[in-house]
């Protein structure tokens, strides 16, 4: 699949109008332009370009980039661990807010605390991302000036403390694309599981109604969740690109962005099949995180 | 505050953007102004400065990668022969002195001796001789900034300390084009892959000037530290860190926080904001550099030069300076721009006031009068066409408003808008293009060949694909003069020529907008990234 | 259907009717511009103020409603032909059709849209119609699961079964028997499909890929908005603000419809 995904890619994206951005700049000469397409190999047909591409690929060398004539693998591998910091991050707040505010709304259900959490979770899900990562840059670093606007750290402090201070405001940026949506089904799966029997046997035999709550209603509403959450893993990372342009976060969105720009024809494709393997590794963590949670799923 | 509540439905949005208000509270100031940082006493040793710049670098002045981001640091570690003095006039650099045969088909330059690399071996005119012959006129290479040296042969090494550009033709601008993006690279390092070799690129080059890189994070920031090996006095600053920041708000916003010590704002729109933050100026500097609107030459309704003077006519350039350069501008009739002060005259400023009268009054006299429905027409066919707009800075408002203007005299134009990338291909590469809007920057003298000569036209640099045998022979005229009152004489004249014949309309000279810290002295009053070969100067006053 | 979601019928009603009557009503063009006169404030001439090019940011919004419904809406029911046509196709024929076809839904549904989205529109240019395909050709997948479950679930009922032994060939019986009982469903993902159409349609204006000026979407007026957020922040507000409280609304909406469709969720 991800040999498809790839050809796929190549393909299309040479498809795309322009060329590299080294030939596609106003100040280049036609003799230029074209001893640079001959340097760079693009004067071969796409067909034995994608070959050699693949032949590469399966050994592990995803091809040169041709914006800076660097391993495409080691761009990625540059900029792989900022996008997973903050989109580890970003789903670690949807999960530590959502599902306890998901469980308020569900045992607080119909009470002002409910509607109002609902509301701020709908407008959250509607804001669009960007704009609401401007107004925090606005609101924390300009006015405020308790948090850095961008980057992963400053160049003079690189310490844990600095580095945990430039991802508050992009990790809570991209957290509102998720967030909602997590505290929504915990508290749908949550009202379900309150109506079971077993809960309410478990209620009226008298065990308190905390030790009911974590040890039997949670335990089986977070099963949905879970499913839930690894459904939204692809749209996090998604959400990445867009996040990451507004907090100059050097990650993977950014250099995808440059790359589609630049027409960085190997990078790009190197970059599709790296997000593709994310996203399988991610359907399976997810996989692997049910049957811990679900005993069921344990016997099968 | 210049936002205020009249509508019941705002008051919600107020809670979410409230912060938006607190930064919205603006000074009045006056667009052209310019406050400049006041001397703080005698220079200081010690402090990191801080700029930011819109994306990676590539540490190669000669490699086709190397974009607008990467002049910073490419001007302030690398040093070419001459560099551009304070007056723009070319200076000592690495070259000494230089002169140029009786005949004009050679110069000869007498470099500094003493020069080290910053790996300790010692600078020789092997150095320059490589990076010209092996580099720059070597045409497989594509080296960026080739086409500049279009007149030159070869450079041959007269002796260890003096070197002789041999020409095809007479290239008076010769000194001025070594200033711009020229810088000399290290022979023994970079012998085998002069322009791809990525842990020079994108690491830790060897360069010649008064700093050099210490590290390179991508996507982060490059560090530049002193250079011991440098051949000049010692720099004041400590270190220079160039911060990658593509989002040109976050990059005002680090100004605001005060985590920049100078940039330039790129976002004209703002400069009301940044003057009213403490601990920072805000100056304007004169680029040379211009905008124009090319009409295809080939589309034979822009032939006629009377459409094209009716185009500037009706085009109110004044609105277009305040709108998207804040006022930072000046109106422009010729190529050479104001900051080339030598050379520009200013008498032409005023040659085509904003006038629709007058510009319905050309066009009519071209053939063109209105149709039932006020466009205009000429045989029945009406005046219509396409710009296309490439999608970069401040092109798309700037095509908005000429469309608008274009509209007042009865001409449509259609505005067809292009990821850049797509737009160069199809506008410059293929010249599948009626109509458009770009700009020119280019090295610190007034030889514009390339741009206006008519063997660059449908290919080169020519964009309208103008050709008229008096100015080929003007733009030759200027090659040829040796002394600078020949010079002067020959581009007053071609001033005059191309104001009147307009290959291209041109729009305006734009200025740029630096912001920078109060504690910030010694930056020469030049264009930052012209600045940059003066970093060695450069000091902070001590808090 | 609950308050809140008829509150959100009632704002997406009056927005409609902004978006058809407004630009009828208010005459000003959206693209004529007054430099001189940028940035202004409210005014009676221009209630909403001018943006830096004098341009009327009422007729702006109001014109820029109408792109950006019609991106949210087309986008929107290209996603349901779409997932319509897989979901049912695979639910109905069964063996390895629905494999084939579940397992690319499956697929589709694990990748990260918006870096697929980049691709693809550097390919193809920023046409309204581009965008309009490419991100319902991205987001059709929860369509064709809940058509699928449908066609599933319906396909063995005895309605159904009975039609068939009476002849009725198999697209007819799709489409007259079966895919009627997902319209409620339908209804339910249409309205949330137009929310995040819209905001992808914003996300893509921001990065430069979404409606190309000068045809004004509330996408790319925020872009541009963004330029004055220090010094004019009300022209990143008024279209900001639209677009929240669309997208509200229709997250709203599809939750009543929601709520009111599915009897297994009324409780």
């Amino acid at each position: 699949m991800i040999v498809f995904a790839s050809a796929l890619t190549f393909f299309f994206v040479n498809l795309a109008p322009g060329g590299p951005a080294s030939i596609m700049r106003f100040d280049v000469s036609p003799e230029q332009r074209e001893a640079l397409i001959r340097l760079m190999g693009l004067d071969r047909p796409v067909p034995q370009r994608y070959i050699e591409w693949l032949a590469g690929a399966l050994h592990g060398d995803l091809g040169t980039s041709l914006l800076t004539n660097e391993p495409v693998t080691g761009r990625i591998a540059d900029r792989l661990p900022n996008t997973l910091t903050l989109a580890g991050s970003a789903l670690l707040i949807s999960i530590v807010l959502g599902i306890p505010i998901g469980v308020v709304q569900a045992v607080r259900r119909g009470k002002p605390i409910d509607h109002l959490l609902s509301l701020v979770s709908a407008i959250g899900l509607s804001v669009p991302v960007f704009w609401l990562g401007i107004v925090l840059i606005l609101v924390f670093a300009v006015s405020l000036h308790v948090l850095p606007s961008a980057g992963v750290t400053s160049v003079s402090s690189d310490t844990f403390g600095d580095r945990l201070a430039h991802l508050v405001l992009p990790a809570i940026a991209l957290a509102t694309t998720i967030l909602p949506t997590v505290a929504r089904f915990t508290r749908s799966s949550m009202i379900e599981v309150l109506h079971e029997d077993y809960v309410r046997t478990a209620t009226s035999k008298g065990l308190r109604p905390r030790t009911v709550m974590m040890r039997h209603a949670l335990r089986n509403a977070l099963i949905p969740v879970v499913s839930a959450i690894g459904a939204l893993v692809p749209r996090l990372i998604g959400g990445t690109v867009v996040t990451e342009a507004v907090f100059g976060w050097p990650g993977m969105g950014r250099l995808a962005l440059e790359a589609a720009q630049g027409r960085d024809y190997p990078l790009v494709t190197g970059l599709t099949v790296v997000v593709a393997a994310i996203a399988v590794v991610a359907t399976l963590l997810v996989d692997l995180a049910y049957t811990r949670i679900d005993p069921r799923l344990r016997l099968a | 505050m210049l936002f205020q509540v009249r509508h019941p439905f705002a008051i919600p949005a107020l809670v979410i953007v409230g912060a938006l208000l607190v930064s919205a509270c603006t000074g009045a100031a006056q667009p052209g102004s310019s406050t400049s940082p006041s001397a703080q006493g005698a220079p200081v040793a010690g402090g990191t400065v801080t700029i930011p710049i819109g994306a990676d670098p590539t540490l190669n002045p000669w490699s086709p990668n190397a974009f607008v981001e990467s002049l910073f640091i490419n001007r302030a570690i690398f040093e070419g022969l001459t560099k551009p003095g304070k007056d723009l006039a070319p200076a000592p650099d690495l070259a000494e002195s230089w002169n140029t045969a009786a005949d004009g088909l050679s110069w000869t330059f007498k470099l500094r001796s003493g020069v080290k690399w910053s790996d300790g071996n010692a600078f020789s005119a092997d150095d320059v001789a490589f990076t010209f012959n092996d580099i720059v006129l070597k045409p497989d290479l594509g080296a960026q900034n080739r086409a500049s040296y279009a007149a030159v042969k070869s450079v041959t090494v007269v002796d260890p300390n003096t070197v002789r550009f041999d020409l095809s033709r007479k290239f008076a601008a010769l000194p001025s084009f070594l200033a711009y993006n020229s810088g000399i690279l290290p022979k023994h390092i970079l012998s085998s892959n002069p322009l791809t070799t990525a842990s020079f690129n994108k690491g830790v080059p060897v360069s010649t000037g008064p700093f050099k890189v210490e590290k390179y994070t991508s996507g982060q920031s490059v560090s530049l530290v002193r250079n011991d090996n440098y051949f000049g006095p010692k720099p004041y600053l400590e270190k220079v860190v160039f911060t990658v920041v593509p989002d040109p708000n976050t990059q005002i916003a680090q100004a605001l926080a005060g985590d920049v010590t100078i940039m330039i704002l790129d976002n004209k729109a703002a400069v009301d904001r940044v003057k009213t933050a403490n601990g920072l100026a805000v100056v304007s500097r004169p680029l040379v550099q211009y905008y124009w609107l090319a009409l295809n030459q080939t589309d034979t309704r822009f032939t006629d030069v009377r459409v094209r003077q009716a185009f500037v006519h009706a085009i109110d350039r004044q609105a277009i300076i305040k709108s998207v350069e804040s006022g930072y501008g000046s109106i422009a009739n010729s190529p050479i721009t104001p900051a080339l002060a030598a050379y520009y005259d200013p008498s032409l400023a005023s040659k085509y006031p904003y006038d629709q009268a007058k510009a319905k009054d050309l066009l009519a006299q071209a053939g063109w009068t209105p149709g039932p429905d006020g466009v205009l027409q000429k045989n029945g066919q009406p005046f219509k066409f396409t710009m296309d707009v490439g999608q970069r800075g401040v092109l798309e408002p700037v095509n908005a408003l000429i469309q608008q203007d274009l509209k007042k005299v009865g001409v449509i134009a259609e505005l067809n808008t292009m990821e850049w990338n797509a737009y160069i291909q199809k506008d410059v590469v293929r010249r599948e293009y009626t109509a458009t809007v770009n700009w020119w920057t280019y090295p610190s003298d007034p030889d514009v060949f390339p741009y206006y000569h008519s063997s660059a036209a449908g290919k080169g640099f020519n964009i309208p694909g103008y050709q008229d045998p008096k100015l080929d022979d003007l733009l030759v005229q200027g090659q040829s003069a040796s002394d600078l009152d020949a010079r002067k004489a020959v581009y007053k004249q071609l001033q005059a020529y191309t104001s009147e014949t307009l290959p291209y309309l041109f729009l305006w000279y734009p200025q740029e907008i630096d912001v920078i810290s109060t504690s910030l002295n010694g930056v020469p009053e030049l264009g930052l990234r012209d600045a940059m070969h003066y970093l060695g100067e450069w000091w902070l006053a001590k808090k | 259907m609950n308050r809140l979601g008829f509150a959100a019928l009632i704002v997406l009603a009056t927005v409609a009717a902004f978006a058809v009557a407004g630009p009828v009503l208010w005459t000003i063009p959206p693209e004529a511009t007054d430099a001189i006169h940028g940035l202004a404030g409210p005014s009676s001439v221009h209630p909403l103020g001018t943006d830096e090019l004098g341009r009327d940011m009422l007729s702006r919004l109001l014109h820029g409603s109408r792109v950006t419904l019609l991106v949210g809406l087309a986008a929107m029911l290209a996603a349901i032909v779409i997932g319509v046509l897989v979901g049912a196709v695979a639910g109905f024929k069964g063996g390895w059709i629905d494999g084939a076809l579940m397992r690319f839904t499956d697929a589709m549904l694990a990748v990260p849209a918006f870096f697929f989205i980049l691709v693809v529109i550097t390919v193809l240019g920023t046409g309204v119609g581009t965008l309009i395909l490419v991100i319902g050709a991205l987001s059709w997948m929860p369509v064709a699961r809940v058509v699928y479950g449908e066609t599933l679930r319906w396909k063995t009922a005895e309605f159904v079964v009975a039609a068939e032994s009476l002849g009725v060939a198999g697209p007819r019986l799709l489409l007259r028997h079966i895919l009627p009982q997902a319209i409620p469903s339908l209804i339910v993902s249409a309205t949330l499909g137009v929310a995040f159409a819209i905001l992808t349609e914003s996300a893509l204006s921001y990065l430069g890929l979404g409606v190309q000026p000068p045809l004004p979407s509330w996408g790319n007026m925020l872009q541009r908005a963004q330029l004055y957020v220090f010094t004019a922040p009300a022209l990143a507000i008024y279209p900001g603000l639209a677009i929240t409280i669309v997208v509200l609304a229709f997250n709203f909406l599809g939750d009543g419809l929601r709520d009111a469709l599915d009897p297994r969720r009324r409780r």
